[in-house]
Formats: C-alpha cells, sequence, structure tokens
C-alpha cells in the first residue's frame, strides 16, 4: 500500500484510468471517445491500454456494429481496485488521510 | 492489490517520453483531479444548453398563454395561436435535450441500465396518469377555469419530482436544486390564479432555468481549466 503502482504511476496510464473510473462500473467507452476524451494519439493510447492490458486492469471488448468493427475500453474489477488504491497511497504519501 | 511485477520497475526508467513519466505526487495528484474534472465537463457541458433552451421555452411558451387574456382588453393573443406557440417551445426544447443528451453520450455504452430505463418510462407513465386524472376530474365537473390551474402546476410538480428523481439516481445536485424549484413555483402558482398564474410560470420558471444555466456554465468553465500533459 505505501508503494505507487508503477503500471498506473505515469501521465498517461493515470489520465486513462482516472477517465474510465468516472464511467459507472457497468459503462464502458468507445476507443476513438476515449482518446476525444483524452486529446491523445491513437498510437499513444493503444501503446498505455496495453500496458494497462498486461496486468487485466483493462477489459477490452471487441464488437461490431454492421461491419465495423467497435473496441469498448473499461476499468476491470481489479483495475478499479488498484485505482482507489493508487488514489489512497498518493493521499497517504500527500499526507491526508485516506 | 499490486501486480507481481510491480516491485521492481522504477516508474521513470521506461521513459521515451514524457507522458510516460511520473510526476512529483502533488503534481500527479492535481493530474488526476484535473482529468476528472475535465471529462466531467466534457461529459456534461451540454446541460447548461439544455437549461438555456427550457428557461427560453418556458419564458416564450407561457408568456403567449398569459397574453390570452393577461393584457385585455389592450391585446388577446388568440387562444389557438398561444396554444401553438406554447407547443412548439416545448417540442423545440425537447427536440434540444433529446438531441445533445444523446451526442454527450455517444461512446459510452452502458452495462445494465435499469434506472434509467424505468426512469425514462416513468416519465411517460406519470404523464399519462397526470392527463387521466384530469380527465376524470373534468368529467366529474372540474370547471375549465380550475382546469387551467390544475393542468400546468400538476404537471410541473410531476417535472420537478423527475428532477429529483434524477439528481437522486445520479448523484446531480445541480438537478436536486431545479427540482425542488420546480415544486416551489408548482405549489404557489395556483395560488396567484388565473392568468396571473401562467406570467409566473413564464418569469419565476424561465429566468430560473436561465440563472441554472448560466450558474451551470460558469461552474463547468471554472473546473475546465486543465490544460497539460497533452499527448
Amino acid at each position: 500500500m505505501d508503494e505507487l503502482d508503477p503500471v498506473i504511476h505515469a501521465q498517461a496510464r493515470l489520465r486513462i484510468m482516472a477517465t474510465l473510473a468516472t464511467l459507472e462500473a457497468d459503462d464502458s467507452i468507445t476507443f476513438p471517445r476515449l482518446q476525444e476524451l483524452l486529446e491523445m494519439t491513437a498510437g499513444n493510447l493503444s501503446t498505455h491500454l496495453r500496458k494497462l492490458e498486461e496486468p487485466a486492469y483493462v477489459d477490452i471488448t471487441k464488437t461490431h456494429r454492421g461491419r465495423t468493427p467497435i473496441t469498448y475500453l473499461a476499468l476491470s474489477k481489479k483495475g478499479r481496485r488498484a485505482f482507489e488504491d493508487y488514489m489512497d497511497t498518493l493521499r497517504t504519501v500527500l499526507g491526508e488521510q485516506p | 492489490m499490486n501486480t507481481p511485477d510491480g516491485a521492481a520497475a522504477s516508474p521513470t526508467s521506461d521513459s521515451s517520453h514524457d507522458e510516460t513519466t511520473a510526476l512529483a505526487p502533488a503534481e500527479m495528484f492535481a493530474l488526476l483531479n484535473d482529468q476528472q474534472r475535465a471529462v466531467t465537463a466534457k461529459m456534461t457541458g451540454f446541460v447548461p444548453t439544455i437549461m438555456a433552451a427550457w428557461g427560453g421555452a418556458w419564458l416564450i411558451g407561457f408568456t403567449a398563454l398569459f397574453l390570452i387574456d393577461g393584457a385585455a382588453p389592450a391585446f388577446s393573443l388568440p387562444i389557438g395561436l398561444a396554444i401553438g406557440i406554447f407547443v412548439a417551445c416545448l417540442a423545440v426544447a425537447i427536440g434540444i435535450s433529446i438531441w445533445l443528451g444523446v451526442r454527450s453520450g455517444r461512446g459510452v455504452k452502458s452495462g445494465s441500465d435499469f434506472s434509467g430505463t424505468v426512469y425514462g418510462v416513468t416519465w411517460s407513465g406519470g404523464s399519462l396518469a397526470i392527463a387521466a386524472i384530469g380527465g376524470a376530474l373534468l368529467q366529474n365537473g372540474l370547471s375549465p377555469e380550475l382546469a387551467n390551474l390544475f393542468y400546468p402546476s400538476v404537471f410541473i410538480f410531476f417535472v420537478g419530482i423527475m428532477y429529483l428523481a434524477a439528481g437522486a439516481i445520479w448523484r446531480a445536485v445541480p438537478s436536486i436544486i431545479a427540482g425542488a424549484w420546480l415544486l416551489v413555483i408548482a405549489s404557489v402558482a395556483p395560488y396567484i390564479g388565473y392568468p396571473w398564474h401562467y406570467l409566473f410560470f413564464a418569469l419565476a420558471g424561465g429566468l430560473g432555468f436561465l440563472l441554472f444555466a448560466i450558474l451551470g456554465r460558469n461552474l463547468l468553465n471554472g473546473t475546465s481549466a486543465y490544460r497539460s500533459a497533452g499527448a
């Protein structure tokens, strides 16, 4: 608990996690919409999503609407917990009560 | 819940460009909060516009109804025209609400939107119930004069309750404030009596919504100052 999770502890990934955490627990968001909210390039977002996918922090669901492939993204339960732990640790580091 | 490989990696060791590095904890905390505020501003930025649309609709629509008898004998708006203006105003406001609501939710899929579905159906169910109760009252001798007081107040009362419910379900304080305000307006208006209660709705409701729109816009502008760490 006293070490900041290195997977989340990078600007881009923290922003991704923070954005996904604003969604309701059962909601997911498409890749382009997430990209728009983050103002990141597609390549950059993909790279960081892969890093978040490795420890299963992010659920990635690929589906189709007609013939168009759509990728939905959401925090997994593990990811949401990791993000909350990260915030708690950050607050502790900053001397606040978690 | 640390990752198995978490302990070894230094947060900055893999940095090839800025965004992969970590800042000082205080800055990371600020970044996190800024990002969430920016997202909220983008996702809810349409709400003040909807409020403004409803403000305009109430102001113009209810003023039209007021002008049927309110300024007589100097001026009188024909009843058909007044109702036409009122309905057109509501239709425009509903259209803007749906369009902006759908647009803001684009790209977001709800897993199980039970509350949202029940809430949506309650709008239609409640409106039909009010129409039925009013119809029964008319059949049992409710005068058109009293119907003039009954319908708008009961509908506005219902809208107020729905705003409060929305505020409770989606934890939106502005919605609760607006809902409470509508309950007050709905309760006070019948005491004012026809036709002045329509002017009251136009001013208290219309200007109220416009005020909420301005306050909401300022609130969102104040929180969307985020601009850093761009990709």
